[in-house]
């Protein structure tokens, strides 16, 4: 399938997209309603495995699941014609909803702005853009985001659209900091306290932001918030320890075997470190996040577990 | 200045030094004196003013190679000084002159790796979890002579972007039986709740007390502070700068843009700036304290250190500014 390692090189909405439209094409080629239960039952935990702290991912098929498990779905055609539509639908929506964070996030960014912003996030790239686009003489700085190196690929894209970019390495963030008037990264998931989950990094990041009194915008659709914090669940986030995936090729093999070797993808940069979050909803504190949770989520919000829906599932249809 | 030609061995240090061959401020400093040593032991004149003259063409000559590493102009120093304040007759006796002092600095230098071991691994406890950036000497020391102690429970190394410095270091820890754990340098406040003490070398000592070291060192030693985690700097007396003591900043070196991405990324990418500073300043509030060879002090009293290391050099400094500052009399604001 789409390969473990391609997935963590990418931002948390587009490797959700890449794992859904997967899942699409995978129910398509069913023939039979137990065939696309059971092609379901395989494809969802072992796609959250591939993304487990993945907010957007999670929401999602918790959604699609209830839908199916509460609406009688007659025969395979109608079951498959779900399961399309709701995909394609959820993927433009969020497409929309990162525009219209753009939109919001843009009017943060001031004329002459110099931004620093870690790894790759497309809603991030896209609120730059719009600010670009609007006259505003940013310049940007973008970490290269080790392990991963992401940020070469923001880099990329915003050169590539005439915004100055400054590369460094993630070391340098506190030697550059005092340069830098306002720092906004994405995130892969955010917990009911406001604290967000996003590539390694960007929790020094904050600190060092909040050390030079530097404002942190983190740029967010509300289908990363994650409700299932509210009662207490940790996010997961994927660590890697095998060697060859984390050190230089230079690194001989006698040392590969002597140490070890840990490179958590993400971590969680505490609410206090972050000035606002951008939705969709609008511009909110962190602290504020249960507000928003209620009202799409209802309070307390209604979260069946996966596992739960699966078996539900697998009860209806086979 | 007469420009004198120079043995290749010199040359090769010199080069070595700048292209970061021979890295480590301890390293640097050992292998300048031993250029100055092959210098001296080269030259054919019999003219002792010439001799000095061209030994001080060597010394900044080797100075220049590096701009940040205070031990290179210090160890330089150390030995040019002392040559320059000895009452010599003869060539000969200035050679031997410089190959006593030379080599009396790098015993020293040597020595003092071993004292700071002693002294840092009293600071560690047992069962300790360390922290440890880039590649020191003298960090190793502190916790390979813990480890020895039976005190180390294990060590995160620090990747260190863009030349990887942290492989020598895992390396080193590893030899010894040490449980490294290598992580990249982003995940550094992901481990810092799991870290009881973080050690690290040093560059520059300013006067105030703050330590210039490799980029990211800064940021360690913030994240430390925030999970209150103790933060010690183990380092030679000959990295405090004396020049800082006078005001003078310590320039921060900048290097090559291929260190961080390779030529086909700045091919595609010209319009893309690669910013790539190779040290940061930590300031002396998020430290606790500085091992040294000469005692463990907190970093406020780095100014104490460079009265005793370097109070003829500073003495030198002042007499210079004092000459050439021309006073006013008539403009002086009280009678």
């Amino acid at each position: 399938m789409c390969g473990q390692r391609l997935l963590k090189a990418i931002g948390s909405t587009e490797a959700s997209i890449e794992l859904l439209n997967y899942l699409k094409s995978e129910s398509l080629r069913t023939r039979n309603l137990s065939e696309l239960s059971g092609t379901l039952r395989r494809l969802v935990p072992e796609i959250m495995s591939l993304r487990p702290s993945s907010a957007f991912l999670e929401n999602t098929l918790r959604e699609l699941l209830i839908m199916l498990t509460e609406r009688k779905v007659k025969d395979v055609e109608e079951g498959k014609e779900c399961v399309a539509k709701f995909i394609d639908e959820v993927i433009n929506r969020a497409k929309r909803i990162s525009n219209e964070v753009a939109i919001i996030g843009s009017k943060r960014i001031a004329d002459e702005d110099v931004i620093l912003t870690h790894s790759y996030s497309t809603t991030v790239i896209n609120l730059l853009l719009r600010a670009k686009n609007e006259g505003k003489r940013i310049h940007v700085y973008v970490t290269e985001s080790r392990p991963g190196g992401e940020g070469l690929t923001t880099a990329e894209i915003l050169s590539k659209n005439g915004v100055p970019v400054t590369l460094i390495v993630d070391s340098a963030v506190r030697y550059v900091m005092k340069d830098i008037d306002k720092v906004v990264v994405g995130a892969e998931a955010i917990a009911v306290n406001g604290a967000v989950v996003n590539k390694v990094g960007t929790s020094a990041l904050a600190l060092v932001a909040k050390e030079a009194r530097v404002r942190v915008y983190v740029a967010s659709g509300t289908y990363k918030f994650k409700p299932e914090t509210v009662f207490g669940e940790l996010v997961r986030g994927t660590i890697i320890t095998e060697p060859n995936e984390v050190l230089p090729p230079q690194a001989d093999d006698e040392l590969k075997k002597r140490i070890k070797v840990l490179a958590p993808l993400f971590d969680v940069t505490p609410p206090e470190y972050i000035d606002a979050i951008i939705t969709e909803k609008g511009l909110i504190a962190p602290q504020a996040v249960p507000v928003l949770i209620r009202e799409i989520f209802s309070w307390p919000p209604q979260v069946p577990s996966l596992d739960e829906l699966l078996k539900k599932l697998g009860g209806m249809y086979g | 200045m007469v420009k004198y030609v120079l043995p290749k061995k010199v040359a090769e240090i010199r080069e070595s030094i700048r292209s970061m061959v021979i890295r480590g401020a301890g390293k640097i400093a050992r292998s300048a004196v031993k250029a100055l040593m092959i210098a001296a032991e080269s030259y054919r004149g019999t003219d002792v003013k010439d001799f000095v003259s061209y030994m001080d063409y060597v010394a900044n000559y080797l100075i220049t190679s590096r701009p940040t590493a205070v031990s290179l102009p210090n160890a330089v120093s150390y030995v040019i000084s002392r040559l320059k304040r000895a009452p010599i007759s003869s060539v000969d006796e200035g050679k031997e002159l410089v190959l006593k002092v030379g080599s009396e600095f790098i015993d020293y230098s040597l020595k003092a790796v071993k004292i700071i071991g002693e002294l840092g691994a009293k600071r560690i406890e047992n069962g300790d979890v360390i922290l440890t950036h880039c590649h020191s000497t003298a960090a190793v020391s502190v916790i390979v002579t813990a480890h020895k102690q039976g005190k180390v429970n294990k060590v995160y190394v620090k990747e260190t972007r863009p030349k990887y410095q942290g492989l020598i270091t895992a390396k080193e820890l590893a030899k010894e039986g040490i449980e490294v754990i290598y992580i990249p340098d982003s995940a550094v406040r992901y481990v810092m709740k799991d870290v009881d003490k973080v050690v690290i070398g040093a560059d520059t000592v300013a006067a105030n007390g703050a330590v210039v070291n490799k980029i990211g060192t800064s940021v360690v030693a913030l994240v430390a502070k925030e999970a209150r985690v103790r933060v010690y700097v183990a380092t030679e007396t000959y990295k405090f700068s004396p020049r800082t003591v006078i005001g003078e900043l310590v320039p921060i070196e900048v290097r090559d843009p291929t260190e961080v991405v390779d030529e086909e990324f700045i091919k595609r990418n010209p319009n893309v700036k690669i910013y790539n500073p190779s040290f940061d300043v930590t300031p002396p509030e998020y430290i606790d304290a500085i091992i040294t060879e000469k005692g463990v002090i907190p970093p406020h009293a780095a100014i104490l250190l460079l009265e005793s290391e370097y109070g003829w050099v500073l003495t030198e400094y002042l007499k210079v500014l004092e000459e050439t500052i021309e006073c006013d009399a008539d403009h002086l604001p009280y009678p």
